[in-house]
């Protein structure tokens, strides 16, 4: 299964033979003159830090675009600024958007990628849209993964999700009748900037990367920057806190991003936000210990979720509504869809329970991302069936 | 007891002139100010407790975690450490100053188990919340889990292991962010957790609770006059407010010895705050046992 070498990549450890595969970058180098390209060739070509060209240098006056390992970015910009070359930092988070053009490749009846926006240090930001109509606004689910950075499994379990949707189509009778009714759409990265912090800087960051004027504290908690009680219980006004909401609902240009295309879209039926942990499964609300108007369909729906969920390994969840089951959070995504008329609205908290928390070994991620698309499987039956 | 909302001025049988009640009521709050005995050594009925029927969300988590801390600081064992299985039954008293004392019964997991089904251990706990003191009293026993014997020889291992690594230590970072620990460094990590267990134990409330994200630096290790003396950096994770906390431990361990530790974890910066984005360090607290 390609996927599994695609894994062994993603976490560089043995099969691939190189350590972090997370974390390498494409640095766009301006050449000006004959000497510089000649520079770059020799750097590339030496194989010191195991360069690759991206896009070769030809004439001066066109940059070259060069692939470096994540290990060795720190002394590839010394050499750069010693020599005088001038660069900047393209792309990132290759793997994952490569494997959503592969998967978009290898399917282009059933996949396509959409660049939805980008992020507040201007990375793209692209959803996969698996879809077997043609141009109408069919009924759809939105998968939203990433949002909080340090969260790997979610990305992680986003991209394996992607791979099975393509896959299985035509052979699973359960995803085939999905897609035959309604599109999915589905967004592995929500967070692109704190996701390249998380493996360049600093593993635990959570929140954007957005600066706030007046204090030297970045980010915003894109968790708490939706348009439903925002600013309420559950969120800060500390720009230093991890749960800052930010200084106005949709301030967060990725949160604005999604709110656009959905709002423009006008027919999701389902809003499903990966993060991690705690392996818990919520529905509305989390600005309020009110009940949600369906709270007790989504619980059914939930425990039945759960239930398949747990069939696969045994593993546990807790299932109620965010508030009172994890904590009181405002300005939430799941809050956001429900009161706009997304009734299907849940959040996974994936695995574990604290043991080894956002470090979730990578031997977990493939049983994490089988059972948990039990689990989705079982909500999107249930929307399938119960269109409004 | 009585249950919440009542008066706890209420008349008791064998009503008395309200004077006497009154003395009798400061007499005993001057006593309960003058002892420093732990939860236990007093009912509930005997001081203003009343039952707190409406037990609040997370309670008996919250109880049972602050409980396993101390535990397993207490039996200072890196390779004994528990882990919460589940919450079985508790009940929980409150007092006008809202803090609260739970009893509960819980179950253990090994933390270091591999088994898919491990064995369960049973603890019985009165955890005491209070207002002003920082740490949550504990009384707890627990159901033995691993062998008096074993646990003595498993932990004898690990501190010769220990006593033979080289140091400086080149590894930072435990487990990486790939959440692999090399199984040569794994009695580092136990050793970090269970000097990591005594903050952890310190820092629980009925609201906030920890967990041990990343041993991020090691600062120091000897091993003087016998005893493993270990200077090292934590991540802590609190939930609540998904803080991620770092605490300068120094511990000093012995197999079969009480565990000292000293500690000092960072605060939560404010806007103006000057200092380098992830962390000078504000206030120091230093709290210890040494």
């Amino acid at each position: 299964m390609k996927w599994i070498l695609f894994f062994g990549v993603l976490i560089g450890s043995g099969i691939c033979g190189r350590e972090k595969f997370f974390g390498d970058q494409v640095f766009r180098i301006n050449l000006r003159n004959g000497d510089e390209i000649s520079k770059l060739n020799q750097l590339v070509n030496s194989d010191n830090f195991k360069l690759s060209f991206w896009k070769s240098p030809s004439t001066f006056g066109h940059p070259a675009d060069v692939l470096v390992p994540s290990v060795n970015l720190q002394p590839v910009k010394s050499f750069l600024k010693s020599q005088g070359l001038e660069y900047s930092v393209t792309i990132e988070d290759l793997q994952i958007y490569h494997e959503m053009d592969r998967i978009a490749g290898d399917f282009p009846n059933l996949a396509s990628t959409v660049k939805i926006g980008h992020s507040f240090e201007n990375r793209s930001m692209y959803v996969l849209k698996f879809s077997t109509g043609e141009g109408r606004r069919r009924p759809a689910i939105w998968l939203n993964a990433g949002i909080h950075s340090r969260e790997w499994i979610s990305q992680a379990t986003a991209i394996w999700t992607s791979r099975k949707i393509v896959s299985d189509y035509g052979k699973d009778p359960a995803i085939t009748s999905i897609l035959d009714k309604m599109d999915i759409f589905l967004l592995p990265v929500a967070n692109p900037d704190g996701y390249v912090y998380t493996q360049t800087q600093n593993r635990f960051w959570r929140k954007t990367r957005s600066l706030n004027p007046g204090t030297h504290c970045i980010g915003t908690d894109p968790n708490r920057n939706w348009n439903v009680s925002f600013a309420g219980e559950g969120a800060s006004n500390n720009p230093c806190s991890e749960v800052y909401h930010g200084a106005h609902a949709n301030s967060e240009v990725e949160v604005k991003s999604v709110v656009d295309f959905i709002r423009e879209h006008g027919n999701f039926k389902s809003f499903i936000d990966l993060h991690s942990y705690s392996q818990l499964l919520m529905y509305p609300y989390g600005y309020t210990v009110n009940k949600a108007p369906d709270a007790e369909e989504l619980d059914e729906v939930a425990r039945c979720a759960a239930k398949a969920l747990a069939s696969l390994s045994g593993t546990e969840y807790q299932v109620g509504p965010t508030c009172t089951t994890v904590y009181p959070a405002s300005g939430s995504s799941i809050d956001w869809a429900y009161n706009n008329g997304i009734k299907y609205a849940f959040t996974f908290e994936l695995r574990d329970t604290g043991h080894y928390g956002f470090l979730l070994p990578a031997n977990q991620i493939i049983p994490t991302a089988e059972e948990t698309w039990l689990g989705l499987k079982t909500i999107m039956e249930h929307v399938r069936d119960n269109l409004y | 007891m009585q249950p919440c909302g009542q008066s706890l001025f209420a008349p008791r049988p064998g009503n008395r002139p309200p004077a006497t009640r009154l003395l009798a009521l400061l007499l005993l709050l001057a006593l309960q100010g003058a002892a420093a005995a732990p939860a236990g050594s007093r009912t509930p009925e005997d001081s203003e407790w009343c039952q707190d029927a409406e037990l609040p969300q997370g309670l008996l988590l919250q109880a049972a975690r602050a409980a396993l801390h101390f535990f397993n600081f207490r039996a200072g064992s890196p390779s004994a450490l528990r882990v919460l299985a589940e919450v079985q039954e508790g009940s929980a008293w409150i007092n006008q100053r809202k803090e609260r004392k739970v009893d509960l019964v819980f179950t253990t997991e090994l933390y270091s188990t591999e088994e898919a089904k491990a064995r369960l251990g049973k603890c019985s706990a009165r955890v005491f919340f209070r207002n002003e003191k920082p740490r949550p009293a504990v009384n707890v026993t627990c159901t033995q889990l691993i062998e008096r014997q074993k646990r003595q020889e498993e932990d004898y291992q690990l501190y010769r292991h220990m006593k033979q690594l080289n140091t400086p230590l080149d590894v930072v970072s435990i487990p990486d962010s790939h959440g692999h620990i090399d199984p040569s460094l794994r009695p580092i990590w136990d050793l970090a957790f269970l000097g990591s267990s005594y903050v952890m134990w310190e820092k629980t409330t009925q609201f906030l609770h920890y967990y041990v994200s990343q041993l991020s630096s090691v600062k120091q290790w000897k091993t003087n006059d016998d005893a493993i003396d270990f200077d090292y950096t934590v991540l802590l994770h609190e939930f609540s407010t998904q803080e991620i906390i770092p605490c300068r431990i120094h511990l000093v361990w012995y197999p079969g010895k009480p565990l000292k530790v000293k500690y000092h974890c960072q605060e939560l910066q404010t806007p103006e705050a000057s200092g380098t984005e992830d962390g000078s360090a504000v206030a120091p607290i230093e709290l210890s046992n040494f």
